[in-house]
């Protein structure tokens, strides 16, 4: 057997495994209506009909038609059932990684209710069983899984950042007794960091340190394992990202935390809350929340108190798609922005509804496809401009990075914060 | 009983079969087991999932395209009218003459939106390029059939016509795209069930947005 045959028969091992009845549900539902077309950035900005999301699903479905059913073995010709060969994968490669941000927004749309985005991460599972996973985006899971984080930042560099943090917080609050405490063990909360923080935005940690003062939290953040994200959901590689998965579980049980509290990113969240259960088959035994919906439990609760009055500029919320749409946090931002700033007006379309920045999916990590991916952009540029604020928040950093190429590229003049950036600008201290 | 009715009911039991089989795979292989902490109602979601979620308004494949979305409506509507018709007249079945007249009507506008949808796909760009052979027989089958039910309505004449086109269709439906008949239902399911596991769905969390 030559080496691509072998590669081919991992790949089609992924399209005959079933867990339960929704692959073989999904694979057999598209009706090839093209409805969706219009759902779709990478269609709306570019009118090229490869893009169109059903044409995703058709690359994984034609091979599984031809190999898997009997109409594609007897009649192929009928619906177009092809082989897997490497003019098939190379197509995969180039429309399932660099045409798909997986923001889920034709699934809601689907005149069927086809799970576009499953059916994609199917078919990027097989080419990572073939090894066509892109070498960007592979680099950024295996940072993850030789150094613990996926910016392979060195202990001592992170303990450095957090102790001059730790020391602005002291000034900030005027209380030497502030502090970013680090590996304690029993607190209430381990909170985790996206490695974009300590590597390039580190006024977010400080913002969420200073929520945490304002509440009298008890919380720790972990330099074991702090790291929010999973990029090897974006690979759809099973094996890597249960070892992601596996080391914040075993930190947070380690640390016997009742509560792990995710940062705020997107797909993050929605790979240790809704994925990571699933990817190491147990119910995990704390509570798993995002910073999102404790910033807002905060609030509601009385435990923080904000004048609005202080962030006075007109302020967007942009809706990471893996949070909101696919996330069901949709409405703790709102009420968190209500109370946070002065002027709050929402983009069109939004909440579930809203399009993604275009820097989901792993784009931002696939430098191969950034021509592309900023293409899609013009869609969130002008959604920012109609809605005439001067502040885009979003509660994601990868959106957070996206955002900010968007208001360079498109000249928008705009800030970009996350929310705990914009709530801790607005807290009032007793 | 005459030999063509004879054969469409045949084919008709080996489309049911078929279908029976598929339908049979998907329970076999079971609903999603989800370790994570559920957030919302599923129950509630996938009820919402065949009813609010597919309220046009709700689906941008629907009020981005209402001529589209229409003629799908009715297409479907035809169809299902058809298949009822089916089965009435192999029990021959009468018709008083405004209910005949109701029925050619509606299989009239039907088959007419069929075969909307049948030009459509073959002058769009977009939709040509999606297109294989199962999207162009499947929708020429079903038309034809709703074509050949209004006619024997009118003309019972061609009746031998109409079995066949029948046959023809019954037989060819477990192949091809016809198989969503059961396959809509499950991604519904499925839709409803991961929405509503996530509290995204039912209605409530999904202000109208645009
Ligand atoms: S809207 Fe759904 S059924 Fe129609 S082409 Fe797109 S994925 Fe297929
Ligand atoms: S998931 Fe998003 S980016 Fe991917 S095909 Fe669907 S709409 Fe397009």
């Amino acid at each position: 057997m030559n080496n691509f045959e072998e590669k081919k028969n991992k790949a089609l091992k992924v399209l005959s495994e079933h867990e339960d009845s929704k692959l073989l549900t999904h694979l057999n539902s598209c009706v090839h209506c093209g409805l969706c077309a219009e759902s779709c950035m990478y269609y709306l900005t570019s009118n090229d009909e490869r893009y169109i999301p059903a044409k995703k699903v058709d690359l994984v479905a034609s091979i599984y038609q031809r190999y898997c059913t009997f109409t594609g073995k007897y009649f192929p010709f009928l619906g177009k059932a092809r082989e897997l060969d490497e003019a098939a994968a190379e197509e995969m490669t180039d429309l399932l990684y660099g045409a798909c941000t997986l923001c889920g927004r034709c699934t809601k749309h689907c005149s069927i209710g086809v799970d576009i985005g499953f059916v994609i991460k199917k078919g990027r599972q097989m080419l990572t069983e073939m090894g066509y996973t892109p070498a960007s985006l592979q680099s950024t899971v295996n940072a993850a899984i030789n150094s613990g984080n996926n910016m392979s930042i060195p202990e001592s560099e992170l303990r450095d950042t957090l102790t001059w943090l730790e020391e602005d917080l002291r000034d900030e609050v005027n209380d030497p007794d502030a502090s970013i405490p680090l590996n304690v063990p029993n607190a209430d909360i381990l909170y985790t960091l996206n490695p974009r923080e300590p590597k390039f935005f580190p006024l977010s940690i400080s913002a969420m340190a200073k929520i945490f003062y304002a509440a009298k939290e008890s919380w720790s953040l972990s330099t074991q394992m702090y790291d929010v994200t999973n990029y090897a959901y974006f690979t759809s590689s099973k094996s890597e990202a249960v070892t992601i998965a596996e080391r914040l579980y075993n930190e947070t049980v380690n640390l016997n935390a009742k509560r792990c509290v995710l940062a705020e990113c997107g797909h993050g969240s929605r790979a240790f809350r809704w994925e990571a259960p699933n990817y190491l088959q147990k119910q995990f035994p704390f509570e798993t929340i995002t910073s999102v919906e404790l910033m807002a439990e905060y609030i509601s609760k009385g435990r923080i108190k904000l004048d609005k009055s202080i962030n006075k500029e007109v302020v967007t919320l942009h809706d990471p798609c893996n949070l909101v749409r696919e996330g069901g946090v949709i409405e703790p931002q709102r009420y968190v922005l209500k109370n946070a700033a002065s002027e709050f007006v929402e983009m069109t379309p939004h909440g579930i509804d809203n399009f993604c920045c275009g820097g989901g999916g792993g784009q931002l990590a696939m430098s191969e496809y950034n021509e592309r991916r900023m293409k899609t952009a013009e869609i969130k540029a002008e959604q920012i401009r109609k809605t005439g604020a001067k502040v885009v928040v979003t509660p994601c950093h990868n959106c957070v990075d996206q955002l900010m190429q968007i208001d360079n590229k498109f000249k928008l003049g705009v800030q970009v914060k996350t929310l705990a950036e914009i709530v801790a600008d607005a807290i009032i201290l007793d | 009983m005459a030999l063509y009715r004879i054969v469409s009911l045949i084919a008709f039991l080996i489309c049911f079969a078929s279908l029976a089989y598929h339908f049979l795979r998907l329970i076999r292989f079971g609903v999603p087991k989800d370790y994570s902490v559920k957030k919302g109602n599923t129950a509630a979601a996938i009820a919402y999932s065949y009813t609010g979620g597919m309220n046009p308004l709700k689906k941008e494949s629907a009020y981005l395209h209402y001529p589209t979305y229409t003629a799908g409506i009715l297409y479907h509507t035809g169809t299902f009218v058809s298949l009822v018709l089916f089965f009435l007249f192999l029990l021959n079945t009468g018709f008083s003459s405004s209910v005949q007249w109701a029925l050619v009507c509606v299989l009239a506008v039907s088959a007419a939106s069929g075969l909307g949808i049948f030009i459509k796909r073959t002058a769009l760009n977009k939709l040509r390029y999606l297109s294989n052979p199962d999207d162009y027989v499947s929708n020429l089958l079903v038309t034809l059939f709703q074509l050949f039910t209004l006619i024997v309505l009118i003309d019972g004449a061609f009746a031998p016509y109409y079995y066949i086109s029948a046959s023809v269709l019954f037989l060819y439906l477990p192949l091809g795209k016809l198989k969503h008949s059961i396959y809509f239902f499950a991604a519904r399911y499925h839709l409803g069930f991961f929405y509503g596991w996530r509290g995204i769905w039912p209605a409530g969390n999904e202000e109208r947005t645009r």
